[in-house]
């Protein structure tokens, strides 16, 4: 299970969990905004792990360091062991980490065939005039295109722009343009935002399979009950701070998040 | 035709040039870079090219190619430089580079001519529209494969959200920083070949008027393709000579020419046929989802109705029916 790494580093004896990500001390802050204040956590490999927290708890701006699209105030941060807290945001995704966004981000002018395929481009590399891209190379990438398209419910939709899908579909197009990068990590901010309960559980049941296949995942998100149902461990943050992480349903009973999203107890209970 | 050619030659020949220097200032739009920067470079160009083959005897292709090389070096250096600045200050300090070089050629003494300018550039081989006609052929087809797969689709993510290209793995400052080069490499052959085929170049020539022709070009024509900006050097090069018979009008027409055009096609003439294309596929494709959900429909009260008549026979034999709802 998932567990704070850098107490255990160094400890004799004490066996360091295969980390994909881990990250120490990571604080972001705005001004006087403390936005991210101080979080160590680890992402084990291969599991799927959640975020929780009220809006305004600093969720979003941890995905936004860990891709280094939002400027560090302080900390560390280690991809696969490798100190990245230095790289620049186009390396972050080199390494292998893909991500979608809280608000939708697609290229309107672009078909969803072609926001997928910029996805495809990370990995297959920037084309270069003079060398020559065979029929197989192109059928590869074409074939992966076609399967990221295929498993987020998309097929039959690629030729449509973006402006063209529900809100929910163009979800599934930023899902399926960063499963298509083959990242070894996986960011998804609010993937369930604007779909009905049968598209969540659709959604859901994708990234069951994904872990299924190996990737680890880092899912930030509202709807409490996906997050136990599909979380191998959540993380619970409020006013920038990790404040509970475990096993799920242990997490969503914890007191502290208990109020941070329902106020004080005794506030509750003077109420009813 | 060979009449049209040869009464018409000095059109035909301006209209590549400004197609290159047009050319020279979208292809920094393309990448979201809000530069003017190209205009400089033309005046570098023709300015470059008439030192070099009239005080230092080169001749017209080694000319032509020092200046380009000098241009892309200047390019990239401008590009390190203005780096930090986006937008608007981006523009107005690309501006203030036109206006140095403007001054420099006015100020150049015996080397630029100053206010008279350099004239008598002639050279062997001599340039011809042939010439003119297959470099931007060439130009024109590093154009279209930047605008065609991966190339088009990075250029994009670039221009429309480069906090996305970089989460894409697109190094935006590095596309940046392509975009300065190749205003340089363009605006400088632009300016190189016109000044080889017209032999003569003055301040007046250079400078803001240039900025005011390109940005007029890419409005009208479009700013996302290459052929919006050929579409827009056609029309602007060749519309002052049809607006002749208007006289002293001919400004006023231009310019109401060009409001219509930024007010009512923000995309320009490119962006109206690919808006209407757009539409008449997103009908197309509406209808077909419509279709295919509607015969999906019929599928599933087929299913409906043939679980309910199995049901029936079913309830008919005295056997339990099945549930009809889901067990959910």
């Amino acid at each position: 299970m998932t567990t704070e790494a850098v107490p255990h580093e160094g400890v004799p004896g004490r066996r360091v969990p295969d980390q994909v990500l881990r990250v120490e001390d990571l604080a972001v802050h705005f001004g006087g905004i403390k936005a991210v204040d101080g979080i160590t956590l680890g992402l084990e490999r291969g599991l799927i792990s959640g975020i929780l927290g009220p809006n305004g708890s600093g969720k979003s701006t941890l995905l936004g360091a860990v891709t280094r699209l939002t400027p560090l105030t302080r900390g560390s941060m280690y991809f696969e062991d490798r100190d990245f807290s230095g790289v620049r945001p186009e390396q972050v995704a080199r390494l292998g980490i893909g991500r979608t966004f809280q608000t939708v981000r697609l290229l309107d002018d672009l078909t969803v065939h072609e926001n997928v395929q910029l996805g495809h481009d990370l990995i297959a590399g920037p084309r270069r005039w003079w060398r020559r891209v065979d029929s197989t190379e192109r059928d590869a990438a074409e074939a992966a295109v076609h399967t990221a398209l295929e498993r987020t419910g998309l097929d039959g939709k690629e030729k449509l722009r973006p402006g063209q899908l529900s809100y929910g579909l163009q979800r599934r197009v930023e899902i399926a343009r960063a499963i298509v990068m083959s990242p070894k990590l996986l960011l998804l901010d609010e993937p369930t935002a604007g779909m009905n309960r049968f598209e969540r559980e659709e959604i859901g049941r994708l990234m069951s399979d994904l872990r299924a296949e190996g990737l680890t995942q880092l899912i930030v998100e509202h709807d409490v009950q996906m997050m136990v149902d599909v979380c191998d461990h959540l993380f619970a943050m409020n006013s920038g701070q990790l404040i509970a992480s475990g096993a799920p349903a242990d997490v969503v009973r914890d007191p502290a998040v208990r109020e941070a999203y329902l106020g004080k107890q005794d506030n509750d209970d003077r109420d009813s | 035709m060979s009449d049209f050619y040869f009464s018409n030659i000095v059109l035909i020949q301006s209209t590549f040039t400004v197609l290159l220097l047009a050319l020279s200032i979208q292809i920094q739009f393309r990448m979201g870079v809000f530069s003017f920067a190209g205009a400089a470079f033309y005046g570098m160009g023709s300015y470059g090219t008439a030192i070099f083959v009239l005080h230092y005897g080169f001749d017209a292709i080694s000319a032509t190619a020092a200046i380009v090389a000098i241009c892309a070096v200047t390019g990239y250096l401008l590009s390190l430089i203005l780096q930090r600045l986006t937008g608007l200050y981006l523009a107005m300090a690309t501006v203030a580079f036109v206006m140095i070089v403007t001054v420099v050629a006015h100020n150049g003494g015996e080397l630029t001519g100053g206010s008279v300018g350099l004239f008598g550039v002639l050279t062997t081989p001599e340039i011809s529209v042939p010439h003119l006609a297959v470099v931007c052929a060439v130009v024109v087809a590093a154009m279209i494969f930047s605008e065609r797969g991966s190339m088009g689709r990075r250029i994009e993510a670039v221009r429309e959200d480069p906090e996305l290209a970089s989460a894409m793995g697109i190094n935006v400052a590095r596309y940046r920083r392509m975009s300065f080069v190749i205003s340089g490499v363009l605006g400088a052959l632009g300016g190189a070949l016109n000044i080889l085929m017209m032999t003569a170049i003055a301040p007046e020539n250079i400078g803001f008027p240039l900025i005011v022709l390109a940005l007029t070009i890419i409005i009208v024509g479009g700013s996302r393709s290459w052929l919006g900006v050929l579409i827009g050097a056609l029309i602007f090069t060749w519309l002052p000579v049809m607006l002749e018979q208007v006289g002293t009008y001919q400004s006023i027409v231009y310019g109401i020419i060009v409001a219509i055009a930024a007010i009512f096609m923000p995309g320009g003439i490119t962006g109206v046929v690919t808006d209407l294309y757009r539409r008449r596929a997103a009908r197309r494709d509406s209808a077909a989802l419509e279709d295919e959900a509607e015969a999906e429909r019929r599928a599933d009260a087929a299913d409906d109705e043939a679980a309910a008549e199995l049901g029936a026979e079913l309830a008919g034999t005295g056997a339990h029916s099945a549930p009809t709802g889901e067990s959910r």
